[in-house]
C-alpha cells in the first residue's frame, strides 16, 4: 500500500536513478523512423511505376519482381506513390527547418573536422566515423535530387525549368530512377557504419530509446 | 566462442536481423499495402487534384521547343484495343450537349477554321515522352461556335473505337488545346488518330483520345468519367 512515507522513498530513489539519456534528439529519431517508412514506400511504389515503361526497363529491359514492388499495377504504384509523397517531402522539409533553427548542422552533419581526420588523423576510430557523418549527409542532397527530379517528371508542363537544368526527358528520367541504387546503396553502408561505430547501443539509440 | 562471435557490431545475429527486418518490410509492403493501394489514392488525389487544378494557368501558353527537337520514333502508338475504319467520305465531327448551337462538321469545314501548329512534349503515363509537332483546330474555336450554356464545366469525347474521356473545361479552353488533323509536318495518320485526335502539353497521353466523333458539353460529370479514369487512374491528369 502507499504509505506517505514508501512514497517519500520512492520520490528520492527516482531522483537518484535518473534514466540515461539518449544519444539521440527526439525529432531526429521521428524524422529517422516516417523518413525510413516513407522512403521505402517511394521507393516500391516508385519501381511499380517503373516496370510498366515499356521504353526504358521494366516491359523492355529490367522487369523487376513484385516482391519488391507495391501497388500492383501502374494505377496502384501511382496511388502509393503520390500519396507517399506528400509524407515523405514534408517530413523533409520540417526536418530542415529543424536543423537550420537549432544549428545542428554545425555539429551533427559532416565538418571540416571530419575532412581533417580523413586526410591527416592516425586514429582509425576517428577515421570511421568521419565515414558515418560523410555518408549520412549525403542522403539529404540525393533525396533532395530525388525530389526535384520526381516534380520535373509529376508536373514538367508546369515547371518546365526542372527538365531544362537535365536537358531532356530521358536524362530526367535516368537521374530520377538513379535515387534507386543510390538509396539502397547509401542504406547498406548506413547500417553498417553505423553498427562499426557504434554497435548496438548506438543502433538501439536512434531507432528503439524512448520510441516504444 | 559464442560471445566472440556475437561481440562484433557487425556479426550473424545483427545481419540476420537487418535482413529479417527489411524483408519483413517489404513482405508487409509489398503484398499488405498493395491490396491498399485504392485507399491511398483516395486519402490524396482529391488533395492532388486541387493542387493540380490550381497549378493550371488556363491561358498561358507552355513552352513549346524547335522543330529540330522533334522525335518521330519516340511516339508509340499505344492503342489499347483496335484501330477503327473510318470513312473519311461520312465523317461528322459532332458538337452537342448544353449548346445553343450544336454542330455537325465534315473535314472540309473543320480544315477552313483556325489553323494552329504547335511542336510539344507528349508524355504517357508509362513514363515515356515525345517530342512532337501537331496541327490542327483549337478546341476553343469549336466549343466557342457550339455556344456553351452557362453552367458548362465540363466536356465528354468520344472516340469512333468507344474510347471516351471527360475533361475539365479551362483545359479545354487552354490555347494550347486543339483536335488535331496533322502530326509531323504530314497529314495525321491512322494509327495516331486520323481524321481527329486531341492534342495538348497540359494532360497526359491517355487523356488525349484519338478518333474523336463526337464532344459534348455538360455541366456535370456522370459516374463514368473516361476509359482509363474508370479504372482508377487520374480524371484531371494535368502535367
Amino acid at each position: 500500500m502507499n504509505s506517505p512515507e514508501s512514497t517519500q522513498v520512492a520520490n528520492l530513489q527516482d531522483s537518484k536513478e535518473k534514466k540515461p539519456r539518449s544519444l539521440q534528439a527526439f525529432p531526429a529519431k521521428v524524422f529517422h523512423w516516417v523518413n525510413i517508412i516513407s522512403l521505402t514506400l517511394m521507393l516500391m511504389s516508385g519501381l511499380q511505376i517503373y516496370n510498366a515503361n515499356p521504353v526504358f526497363g521494366g516491359r523492355e529491359g529490367w522487369h523487376i519482381p513484385q516482391f519488391f514492388l507495391l501497388g500492383g499495377w501502374l494505377a496502384g504504384g501511382r496511388h502509393w506513390h503520390f500519396a507517399a509523397m506528400w509524407v515523405f517531402s514534408l517530413n523533409l522539409l520540417w526536418y530542415g527547418v529543424y536543423v537550420l533553427v537549432t544549428q545542428r548542422w554545425q555539429h551533427r552533419f559532416v565538418g571540416k573536422n571530419d575532412v581533417k581526420a580523413l586526410q591527416a588523423g592516425k586514429n582509425p576510430k576517428r577515421k570511421i566515423y568521419a565515414w558515418h557523418r560523410i555518408v549520412y549527409t549525403s542522403i539529404i542532397p540525393i533525396l533532395l535530387l530525388a525530389l526535384f527530379t520526381g516534380l520535373g517528371m509529376y508536373k514538367p508542363a508546369q515547371f518546365p525549368w526542372i527538365v531544362e537544368c537535365f536537358g531532356d526527358w530521358f536524362a530526367l528520367r535516368v537521374v530520377h530512377f538513379a535515387s534507386v541504387p543510390l538509396v539502397i546503396g547509401f542504406a547498406i553502408a548506413h547500417s553498417l557504419l553505423s553498427l562499426k561505430v557504434g554497435g548496438e547501443r548506438l543502433v538501439n539509440s536512434m531507432l528503439w530509446d524512448e520510441m516504444l | 566462442m559464442a560471445e566472440e562471435l556475437n561481440s562484433h557490431p557487425i556479426n550473424r545475429r545483427n545481419l540476420l536481423r537487418l535482413s529479417g527486418y527489411s524483408l519483413g518490410g517489404m513482405l508487409v509492403g509489398g503484398s499488405v499495402l498493395t491490396l491498399a493501394e485504392s485507399l491511398a489514392g483516395k486519402a490524396t488525389e482529391p488533395l492532388n487534384q486541387k493542387v493540380e487544378e490550381l497549378l493550371l494557368k488556363p491561358q498561358t501558353p507552355v513552352p513549346e521547343f524547335p522543330v529540330s527537337a522533334i522525335e518521330p520514333n519516340a511516339l508509340i502508338i499505344n492503342t489499347y484495343d483496335f484501330t477503327p475504319n473510318i470513312n473519311l467520305n461520312e465523317f461528322r465531327l459532332v458538337v452537342d450537349g448544353e449548346v445553343n448551337n450544336p454542330l455537325s462538321l465534315d473535314m472540309s469545314m473543320i480544315q477552313t477554321m483556325p489553323r494552329k501548329s504547335m511542336v510539344i512534349r507528349h508524355v504517357c503515363v508509362e513514363g515515356w515522352a515525345a517530342i512532337v509537332q501537331w496541327g490542327g483546330v483549337p478546341l476553343r474555336e469549336l466549343i466557342q461556335l457550339a455556344q456553351p450554356k452557362p453552367g458548362v464545366k465540363y466536356a465528354y469525347f468520344i472516340s469512333a473505337d468507344r474510347y471516351y474521356e471527360s475533361w475539365d473545361l479551362a483545359s479545354c479552353l487552354h490555347p494550347q488545346t486543339m483536335l488535331a488533323y496533322e502530326k509531323n509536318g504530314v497529314p495525321l495518320p491512322i494509327e495516331n488518330g486520323a481524321p481527329l485526335r486531341l492534342a495538348s502539353p497540359i494532360k497526359l497521353g491517355y487523356k488525349l483520345s484519338k478518333w474523336v466523333v463526337q464532344v459534348t458539353l455538360v455541366s456535370k460529370l456522370l459516374p463514368r468519367r473516361g476509359f482509363w479514369e474508370d479504372q482508377s487512374y487520374e480524371w484531371f491528369a494535368g502535367l
